[in-house]
């Protein structure tokens, strides 16, 4: 990998760990679980790791974004997550500032 | 499948002791769900060779635990600047005390010795080392205790919440070094008193007077007289003034006064050590001695001993001062250099 695709990989990595957040808030208004929420994501164009999305789902739980409930599915016990109180109410700001910096950019391109 | 279980075991090892079996449970039924839904979009179950494949996308086991675990720095984003400040401040200080507790030890002890000097300067990196691990280790708990106890502590001084405009120090006065050219006049002047300098020098061989004021006359009427070295001495100096008048009427020669090489200086200071270490190279410290030992060794042999004590300790603490004065200036220029590369490529 040349210093270009480093840093490239680097800066597109920043780029989207904030956008990963916010499509993961937007896609658990309803209840998923770790697998199928990912696959809802790569579907809508947003591919992204296991263990990424995994560690994501916890941390936001731990923040108290999310909460989650483990129940049996197709004779599986799964981990169902949703957006909480708390996590709707920061989604809604966190969307107002995706606009205001989306229509910023664009206004520049 | 066995080698799921087998992937499951070794990332189990690496997660953290709290919340290991439910962090497996989850992991263990995401899996398990891709694994059906490849099976089951193949019509097979997957190959060895498959499963090896499909696995190394999840990644290694090791890098997954590890996004399980909360993000570990010693020394955070916030704390960072001031702790960076901090070392700096506490390095240069250091270095600054260290230098003069060494010095009056090597002089108290009564026969300072280039091996003490030595000795002294070797043990500058360790404790250098050991001053970076305190303020890395006091920073470390500061980190720890704000962000564990948060609303126990105010905020740290320096801080954004603390910052206020009015604390900054006043400006500097002066021109920054290297970034105001010199005037024609400023480097004309420097030549025309270069020559004075030189002449004045030149002639006190013949008018010892010129330096030494009436003391030239009690020197000549004492029993003391000075070695040779410092007839060596004396001309090193004038050639060093020889030299950097040359230096100075090539500058304007060429047209070159108004920005000076900044290494001049430093390769001058380099020049400057050698008369230094020439006079430290006398053999048995001798640099004064009686003009008829025979006659006054008796009345003034401790004069000339303590003499000669006296312009060894001197010797050494001017070549210190001037081996510190030269790490500093090079220290200074490679820095600037660096800030001008950085700005550069930026």
């Amino acid at each position: 990998m040349t210093l270009t695709d480093t840093l490239f990989e680097n800066l597109r990595l920043e780029l989207r760990r904030g956008c990963l957040t916010l499509a993961v808030l937007a896609q658990l208004r309803q209840e998923y679980y770790g697998y199928t929420l990912r696959k809802a994501l790569a579907d809508r164009g947003l591919v992204i790791d296991e263990s990424t999305l995994y560690s994501l789902l916890r941390r936001l739980e731990t923040q108290g974004l999310l909460t989650s409930q483990w129940r049996e599915e197709d004779k599986r016990q799964k981990r169902f997550y949703r957006l909480s109180t708390y996590g709707e109410q920061i989604f809604t700001q966190l969307l107002q500032e995706w606009h205001v910096i989306n229509a910023s950019i664009t206004s520049f391109l | 499948m066995e080698l799921l279980d087998r992937y499951l075991q070794a990332v189990k090892k690496h997660l953290p002791w709290q919340g290991q079996d439910d962090i497996m449970a989850e992991l263990r039924v995401n899996l398990e769900s891709q694994l059906e839904d490849k099976q089951s979009a193949l019509g097979r179950p997957l190959t060895t060779g498959e499963a090896e494949d499909w696995l190394k996308e999840v990644g290694p086991p090791l890098q997954v635990a590890a996004r399980y675990q909360p993000q570990q720095f010693l020394i955070g984003p916030s704390v960072f600047p001031t702790y960076y400040f901090v070392l700096r401040t506490a390095f240069l200080w250091t270095a600054i005390v260290y230098s003069i507790v060494s010095a009056v030890q090597i002089f108290a002890s009564g026969t300072p010795s280039i091996t003490a000097v030595l000795e002294a300067i070797l043990r500058v990196p360790v404790i250098l080392l050991n001053t970076a691990l305190w303020v890395t280790l006091t920073f470390a708990a500061i980190e720890f205790a704000f962000t564990h106890y948060p609303g126990l502590f105010p905020a740290m001084p320096g801080s954004p919440a603390n910052w206020s405009p009015s604390t900054l120090p006043p400006l500097e006065k002066g021109p920054v070094f290297g970034t105001t050219p010199r005037s024609y006049a400023h480097a004309a002047a420097e030549v025309v008193f270069g020559c004075l300098l030189l002449s004045w020098l030149l002639l006190i061989p013949q008018h010892p007077s010129f330096l030494l004021g009436p003391g030239a006359a009690y020197l000549q009427a004492s029993p003391f007289q000075l070695a040779y070295i410092w007839v060596l001495f004396f001309w090193t100096i004038i050639g060093l003034n020889l030299l950097q008048l040359v230096w100075r009427c090539v500058d304007l020669w060429q047209g070159t006064w108004q920005s000076p090489s900044p290494v001049r200086p430093i390769a001058f200071k380099i020049f400057g050590i050698v008369p230094l270490l020439l006079l430290l190279s006398v053999r048995d410290h001798v640099w004064v001695f009686l003009k008829h030992p025979a006659l006054d060794q008796d009345r003034y042999g401790e004069v000339v001993d303590q003499i000669n004590q006296g312009i060894y300790r001197v010797l050494l603490l001017i070549c210190a001062i001037v081996v510190l004065q030269l790490l500093w200036d090079i220290g200074h220029i490679s820095v600037n250099s660096y800030r001008k590369h950085v700005a550069a490529m930026q």
